[in-house]
C-alpha cells in the first residue's frame, strides 16, 4: 500500500514538473510594454556561426536604439524548409514580417499575391529605389510598377580556377567560351588531373548551366505563355553538359554523384583545373584546402557552346541574378518596423560590414562601387553586373524541377558513358509538357 | 550464469556470439563512421575519406554556436517525455476499455487505428497548421509556437500507435487477478493503477520509447509549429545539413558531431528504462 | 467473438475512458483529415493559397490528374519497398530480440547498441549512407567497384531497401522483445526438462507468443516505409531518380515544390484508400483485431 502510494506521489510530481516545463515561456511572447517586435526570416548561416550571431546582435541592438522595436531573428535551414514556412504563414496569414528569400524564389513568392507591393512612399521608407544596383532589381517584380523584393545581397556565379594547373598546361588566361573551356579542359585532364569540376547530381546546378547556355544562344526558355525547351538550343546545352563527363571525359567519373558541396571539395584538393559555378561563399571552404593560395575566379564563359562568338539574339548572361531579396509580408501588422529593418540592412555600411563577415556582395550600389578596386573580386563584380534574371513566371519553380529532372534521369546513361541525342530529345519532351502545363496554369 | 538461465537460453551459445556479433558490427560500421566523420574536417567528409586525415574535436565545440543545439535538446526532452507519458498511459486506459469490454464500434475502432497509422504527415501537414493557426486567431488560444502545442500533435500521431501495442499485450494477460480486484470492490480506475499498469511496463516501456522516437525524430511538423524558442533538436540539426546556395559546404562534420550528442540523451533514458523492459510478468508476481 | 469479451453488465463499461483519446484524435486528425478531402477537391495552389477558401472547386478534377502524373508507379515503388524492406527486417530484429533475451554481462549495451540505427535522425543516417555510397566512396572502396552508382539508376532502388532495413529493424527488435517478456518462465523451463533442443523449442514454444505482436509490427512496419519521405529525400534529392520516387516524394514535391495542394491533397487521399485496402485484408487475414489471447 504504502509503495502505492509513493509511486502515485512521484508520478503526480513529475506530472506536474513535465505540465510547468510545457507550459514554460510557451506562448511566443511578443514582448512587453510600448517595444513591438518584428519578426525576420533569414537563412541560417553555418560556415560563420558565431559571427553570423554577432551579427544579429548588432543589427537587433542598432534596430532597438532608432525604433525601440526588438528584432527577432528565426532561421531556415534549407530552401525546402524556407518554402513549407512561408506556404503555412501564407494560408494562415501568420507568420514573419520580413522574409529573406533567394531570387529565383521570388517569382513564385509574388505569385501569392501575399507580399507588400513597393510603391514610391515604400521605396522612399527604405532609402529610395536608387540606392541599389540596377542590376539587382531584374528579378524583384514582372515589371518595375510591381515589384515586391528588395535586393538584399547578391551571389553572382562565378567560375574557380586552379592558377598553377592552368600554368603548368601553358593556359594563359581563363576561357571565355564554352568550346574554349572544353578544350582546355582536355588539355588539364592528365593522370589524377582533371580538367573540371561539376556537380552532376545537385538539385540546382544543371538548370543553371541548361539556362545560362540557352539565354546566350538566344533561347530564354520562357516565351511569354510558351515554354520552348524543346530547342536545338537546349539540346546543345545538355550535350555539352553531359559530354564532359560522357565523351570528353574531362571530369572525373565519380562528378555523377556530386553535389555542389562535394564538387567543392573536389576543387579543394587542387587536382581539378577549374570549378564550374560557385559563388564568394564558397572562398572559405577553399581556403581550407589544399588549393588554398593557388586559385582564382573568372567570369563564366559568355558564348554558347559550338559557336566563336554569340549570335545577334544571344545575351551575355555570365550569371543567373543571384541573390537574396527581402519581402514584406502583407499580413504584418508592423509594416512600417519591417522597412524600417529594411532600410537598416541595405545602408552601405551595413552592407560592407555584411560583405566583410559573409562574403555576400552589397545590393547597394554606393557599397559595391566601394568594392571595385578589390582585384580578385574583378571578376565577381563583372559577373554581378553581366547577371542575368530568370524568367519572371509563377511557373518558373516548376521549369527548374523540369530541367534538373532531365539531368537527374540521364545519370546512369552518363555513368556509361554515352547518352544518345535521342534520349536527351525524349526526356526533353517530358520537360516541355510539364513546363508548358505550369505556364499554363499561371496567372 | 545460473543453471535456470542456462536452462532457458533460447539460442545455443555458438549461434548467439555469431549473430550478435554481426549485427553489431552492421550497427556499428556506419555508426563508426559518424563518428570519425565527426572528427574529421568539412573538406575531408565532402571528399570521401573514411580515415580523417588530421583529427580534431573542433566540432564538438562548435556545435553549440552553429546551432541553438542546447535550447532543442531541452525542448526535445520536455516535449517528447511528456508525449512518451501521456501516449503510453492514455493508450493503456483506451487499449485496456478495448480489450476486456465489448460493445458497438469496437472493431471499427481497432480498425480505424490501424488506418490512422497510414495517413502520410504531408497530408496532414497544411490542415493541422490552419486548425492550430485558426485556434489562436479565432479563440485566442496560441497554440504555434508554444510546446504543447507540439505535444498535443505528437501526442495525437502517437496514441493509435501507443493503443494498439497496448492492445496486443494486455491480451495475453490473464484476467485472474483484476476479477479478484473487481470481487473487492476496486474500481476500473483503482484496476488500471495497482494491477495493469503494473503488469504491462514492459509494454509501456515499449510504447513509451516509439512515442518519444516519434516526437525526437520529427521534422516536419517542429519545423513549422515551433518558434525559435521552442524548436527541438531535430530542428536545430537540421541547420546543419544546410548549405549556403552556390556552393559552401555543409558542415558535415559538426552534423555528425550533433547527431551523436542528440542521439546519446535518448540512448542513456533507453539504458535508464531498460530495466523495466524485462519480464513484466514475473515481476509483477503473476504466473 | 465479442461475446467472449462481455463480462461486465453494460452499465458498468467503462467506455467514458476512450474519451480522451478519441477526443484528441478528432481533434487533431479527424478534422484535419476532413480539410485535406476537401483540399482534394479544390483548385488550391500558390495562386489561391492566400484565399484558399474562396479557392475554386473542381470537384474530381485533381484525382483524374493524378493518375496520369506517375502516381500508379509511385505507389507500386513504395508498396514494393516497404514490403520488401519489412520481410529482411522480421527475421533480424526477432533474432535480435531473442540474442538478448537472456542476461549476460554486457548485454545492457549491446541493447543500446542495437537501438542506435533507431535513433539518429533519418536525415543522419541518409546523409551518412549517401556520402558512403557515393561513386568514390567508402562502399565501393571496400567491395573494389569502382563506379557503381547506388543513387541513381536501377540500383537506388536496392540502396533505398537496404538503407530502410539498417534503419528500421530495431523497431520489431523492440517489439519482439517486449513480447518474450510475455513468456512465463515456467513455459521454458517446462520444455527445458522435456530436453526440447533449441529449434522445436523456439518454434513450438517460444514464436507462438510473438505471433500477435510481431504481426502488428509487421503492419506498422510497412507503414512506417510507405510514409518514409526524409531517408529518400536525403539520399537522392530531389527531383528523385524515377527508380525511387516513392509516393511520399511525389506528394511532398507536389505540394512544396510545385506548389499545387490540391493535386497532392488528392494524390495522398489516393494513396491513403490504395494503401487501406490490403490493410484490412491483411487485418482480417491475421485476425489481430478480433479478440484472441496472443498465443495461447
Amino acid at each position: 500500500m504504502r509503495s502505492g502510494r509513493m509511486r502515485l506521489a512521484m508520478a503526480l510530481t513529475g506530472v506536474t514538473t513535465l505540465v510547468a516545463a510545457l507550459a514554460a515561456c510557451g506562448g511566443g511572447d511578443d514582448g512587453g510594454g510600448d517595444g513591438k517586435t518584428l519578426n525576420v526570416l533569414i537563412g541560417a548561416n553555418t560556415q560563420y556561426p558565431e559571427e553570423f550571431a554577432a551579427w544579429q546582435k548588432t543589427i537587433s541592438d542598432k534596430f532597438k536604439a532608432q525604433t525601440g522595436a526588438t528584432v527577432k531573428f528565426e532561421q531556415f535551414a534549407s530552401a525546402n524548409d524556407e518554402l513549407t514556412k512561408i506556404q503555412t504563414s501564407v494560408v494562415s496569414g501568420s507568420g514573419p514580417d520580413v522574409y529573406a528569400v533567394g531570387t529565383t524564389f521570388t517569382p513564385t513568392a509574388y505569385s501569392t499575391g501575399a507580399f507588400v507591393k513597393m510603391g514610391d512612399a515604400e521605396w522612399q521608407k527604405v532609402g529610395g529605389k536608387d540606392k541599389f544596383n540596377p542590376a539587382t532589381l531584374g528579378i524583384s517584380g514582372p515589371d518595375a510598377s510591381n515589384q515586391i523584393g528588395i535586393p538584399w545581397v547578391s551571389r553572382p556565379f562565378v567560375m574557380a580556377y586552379n592558377t598553377e594547373l592552368l600554368k603548368a598546361a601553358g593556359i594563359a588566361k581563363p576561357a571565355t567560351t564554352w568550346d574554349e573551356l572544353t578544350q582546355q579542359a582536355k588539355q588539364l585532364t592528365k593522370g589524377d588531373q582533371y580538367g573540371l569540376a561539376v556537380a552532376y547530381k545537385d538539385n540546382f546546378d544543371p538548370w543553371k548551366f541548361v539556362w545560362g547556355m540557352s539565354v546566350q544562344a538566344g533561347n530564354p526558355l520562357v516565351d511569354g505563355k510558351t515554354a520552348r525547351l524543346e530547342d536545338p538550343a537546349v539540346l546543345k546545352a545538355y550535350e555539352t553538359y553531359f559530354g564532359w563527363l560522357a565523351t570528353d571525359k574531362v571530369v572525373d567519373p565519380a562528378a555523377v554523384g556530386w553535389t555542389n558541396p562535394q564538387a567543392v571539395a573536389a576543387f579543394a584538393k587542387g587536382k581539378t583545373g577549374y570549378f564550374l559555378l560557385t559563388t564568394t561563399t564558397a572562398t572559405n571552404s577553399l581556403d581550407q584546402g589544399a588549393v588554398k593560395g593557388k586559385w582564382a575566379f573568372a567570369l563564366l564563359p559568355t558564348v554558347p557552346p559550338g559557336a566563336t562568338s554569340r549570335p545577334a539574339n544571344g545575351v551575355e548572361a555570365a550569371s543567373i541574378l543571384s541573390g537574396d531579396n527581402l519581402l514584406v509580408a502583407d499580413y504584418s501588422k508592423n509594416k512600417d518596423l519591417a522597412f524600417e529593418y529594411v532600410k537598416l540592412v541595405t545602408d552601405s555600411e551595413t552592407q560592407l560590414d555584411y560583405y566583410q563577415k559573409f562574403g555576400n556582395l552589397p545590393a547597394n550600389a554606393a557599397a559595391l562601387q566601394s568594392l571595385a578596386s578589390d582585384q580578385k573580386l574583378a571578376p565577381v563584380t563583372e559577373a554581378a553586373q553581366k547577371s542575368v534574371a530568370t524568367p519572371f513566371t509563377g511557373a518558373w519553380g516548376d521549369i527548374q524541377l523540369a530541367l534538373t529532372n532531365v539531368a537527374v534521369q540521364s545519370l546512369p546513361d552518363l555513368a556509361k558513358g554515352s547518352i544518345p541525342p535521342a534520349t536527351i530529345s525524349t526526356r526533353l519532351a517530358d520537360a516541355q509538357k510539364k513546363a508548358q502545363s505550369a505556364l499554363d496554369r499561371a496567372k | 550464469m545460473s543453471a535456470s538461465a542456462e536452462a532457458t537460453r533460447l539460442l545455443p551459445r555458438s549461434l548467439l556470439i555469431s549473430i550478435t556479433t554481426v549485427l553489431v558490427a552492421v550497427v556499428l560500421l556506419p555508426v563508426g563512421y559518424i563518428v570519425l566523420a565527426s572528427l574529421n574536417s568539412d573538406v575531408g567528409v565532402a571528399s570521401g575519406e573514411f580515415w580523417p586525415s588530421s583529427f580534431s574535436l573542433n566540432s564538438y565545440d562548435k556545435i553549440w554556436t552553429t546551432a541553438d543545439l542546447s535550447t532543442g535538446i531541452v525542448n526535445s526532452l520536455i516535449v517528447c517525455a511528456a508525449t512518451a507519458i501521456a501516449s503510453a498511459l492514455l493508450g493503456t486506459i483506451t487499449a485496456y476499455v478495448l480489450v476486456r469490454y465489448s460493445f458497438f464500434g469496437r472493431l471499427t475502432i481497432l480498425r480505424g487505428l490501424v488506418g490512422l497509422q497510414s495517413i502520410p504527415g504531408t497530408l496532414m501537414l497544411l490542415p493541422v497548421f490552419v486548425l492550430f493557426s485558426s485556434a489562436g486567431n479565432y479563440l485566442g488560444l496560441t497554440v504555434i509556437g508554444t510546446r504543447w502545442g507540439l505535444f498535443l500533435a505528437y501526442l495525437t500521431f502517437a496514441l493509435p500507435f501507443s493503443t494498439w501495442v497496448m492492445v496486443t499485450y494486455l491480451r495475453g494477460l490473464p484476467r485472474e487477478l483484476e476479477e479478484a480486484a473487481r470481487t473487492d470492490g476496486a474500481s476500473t480506475l483503482v484496476i488500471l493503477w495497482r494491477i495493469i499498469f503494473p503488469l504491462s511496463l514492459p509494454a509501456i516501456v515499449v510504447a513509451g520509447i516509439f512515442a518519444f522516437l516519434l516526437g525526437w525524430n520529427d521534422v516536419l511538423f517542429a519545423s513549422v509549429l515551433t518558434r525559435p524558442e521552442t524548436h527541438t533538436a531535430a530542428v536545430a540539426l537540421q541547420v546543419f545539413g544546410s548549405a549556403q546556395e552556390g556552393g559552401a559546404l555543409p558542415v558535415y562534420s559538426q552534423m555528425m558531431a550533433a547527431a551523436l550528442i542528440c542521439a546519446a540523451p535518448v540512448v542513456l533514458l533507453y539504458l535508464i528504462f531498460q530495466r523495466y523492459l524485462v519480464g513484466g510478468l514475473t515481476a509483477g508476481g503473476v504466473k | 467473438m465479442p461475446g467472449r469479451a462481455v463480462r461486465a453488465k453494460a452499465k458498468e463499461r467503462p467506455l467514458w475512458l476512450l474519451t480522451p483519446g478519441g477526443l484528441l484524435m478528432v481533434l487533431v486528425i479527424l478534422i484535419p483529415l476532413a480539410l485535406a478531402l476537401w483540399i482534394s477537391l479544390i483548385d488550391l495552389d500558390q495562386y489561391t493559397l492566400r484565399r484558399w477558401i474562396e479557392a475554386p472547386f473542381i470537384g474530381l478534377g485533381n484525382y483524374t490528374e493524378a493518375f496520369s502524373s506517375g502516381l500508379l508507379h509511385s505507389i507500386w515503388i513504395s508498396v514494393s519497398f516497404a514490403v520488401l524492406s519489412t520481410v529482411a527486417t522480421v527475421p533480424i530484429g526477432i533474432a535480435a530480440a531473442l540474442v538478448t533475451q537472456n542476461a549476460y554481462r554486457g548485454r545492457g549495451l549491446v541493447r543500446a547498441v542495437f537501438l542506435i540505427p533507431y535513433v539518429l535522425p533519418s536525415f543522419v543516417v541518409a546523409t551518412v549512407w549517401r556520402t558512403m555510397l557515393q561513386p568514390d566512396g567508402v562502399v565501393n572502396e571496400w567491395l573494389h567497384r569502382t563506379g557503381t552508382l547506388w543513387l541513381s539508376g536501377p540500383h537506388s532502388y536496392w540502396t533505398l531497401i537496404l538503407v530502410e532495413i539498417w534503419a528500421a529493424w530495431p523497431f520489431i527488435y523492440l517489439m519482439a522483445l517486449a513480447a518474450l517478456q510475455s513468456v512465463d518462465h515456467e513455459v521454458h523451463e517446462a520444455s527445458a526438462v522435456d530436453g526440447a533442443t533449441w529449434w522445436p523449442k523456439l518454434r513450438s514454444v517460444i514464436l507462438p507468443y510473438l505471433r500477435g505482436p510481431v504481426l502488428l509490427a509487421c503492419l506498422l512496419a510497412t507503414l512506417n516505409h510507405i510514409n518514409n519521405f526524409t531517408l529518400p529525400f536525403v539520399l537522392f534529392g530531389s527531383p528523385a531518380p524515377d527508380d525511387v520516387n516513392v509516393l511520399p516524394m511525389i506528394v511532398y514535391v507536389t505540394s512544396f515544390q510545385s506548389l499545387r495542394f490540391g493535386l497532392s491533397a488528392a494524390m495522398a487521399v489516393l494513396s491513403l484508400v490504395l494503401i487501406a485496402i490490403p490493410l484490412f485484408v491483411y487485418l482480417r487475414a491475421v485476425r489481430l483485431d478480433v479478440h484472441e489471447e496472443g498465443g495461447r
